[in-house]
């Protein structure tokens, strides 16, 4: 079963919920997950984006209260 | 496949200049495409080992909105992103030669190593050049 970990960075101006995020999945192992909310609109487009580039597996974007949620998987 | 070589001459002392370029950097960096930054002229300042880490910031009206509002740090994010991805960060060694500098007075564990101009113009000719 993949673990999850969260990252909250509300709050944080770019590039840092990206930095953030991919501090977090140089910790976890392939096929774990991090989730990570963003008061930064540009990470909904950042995000999905350095995921394709890079290989990893966006999961989910959700709009929540006065911030966003996304989840990648590690994919290698 | 690695994206093309990102290379950065940084010169300005400009806050607002300095920010973007530590941005552009971090974020290419961890997407897959290599940095170099050559550091020179009135940039150097801001990396001046023990400069006051609000101080060491020069600029206009964005500027003082990046300090107040806590933006991340520009010195920080060149850390980070040379720690997350592929980044090279070097010293111009006529502006360490014209200050008495040495790669000591210069932020720690952040410059590879003093590099001439020449050297840096020649390794650009494979990347993207951008001038700051």
């Amino acid at each position: 079963m993949s673990q999850r970990k969260m990252v909250d960075a509300r709050g944080a101006f770019c590039p840092g919920p990206l930095m953030e995020v991919i501090a977090a999945l140089k910790l976890i192992d392939v096929g774990d997950e991090v989730e990570v909310w963003s008061t930064d609109q540009g990470t909904t487009q950042d995000l999905p984006k350095w995921c394709k580039k890079i290989g990893h597996e966006l999961v989910e974007t959700k709009e929540c209260d006065g911030y966003w949620s996304l989840v990648v998987r590690k994919a290698k | 496949m690695s994206g093309p070589s990102l290379f950065i001459l940084l010169c300005s002392g400009e806050h607002e200049k300095i920010q973007m370029a530590a941005m552009m950097a971090s974020v290419a960096a961890v997407s897959d495409r290599p940095v170099q930054v050559f550091v020179s002229m009135n940039a150097m300042f801001t990396f001046e080992r023990g400069a006051d880490p609000v101080g060491r910031y020069q600029g206009g009206r964005m500027s003082k909105v990046l300090l107040e509002r806590k933006a991340p740090d520009a010195v920080d994010l060149f850390g980070q992103g040379k720690m997350l991805g592929e980044m090279q960060v070097f010293a111009c060694s006529m502006a360490l030669d014209v200050l008495g500098w040495t790669l000591d007075n210069l932020t720690e564990d952040l410059f590879d190593e003093p590099m001439g101009l020449t050297k840096f113009l020649s390794d650009a000719e494979e990347g993207q050049l951008i001038t700051l």
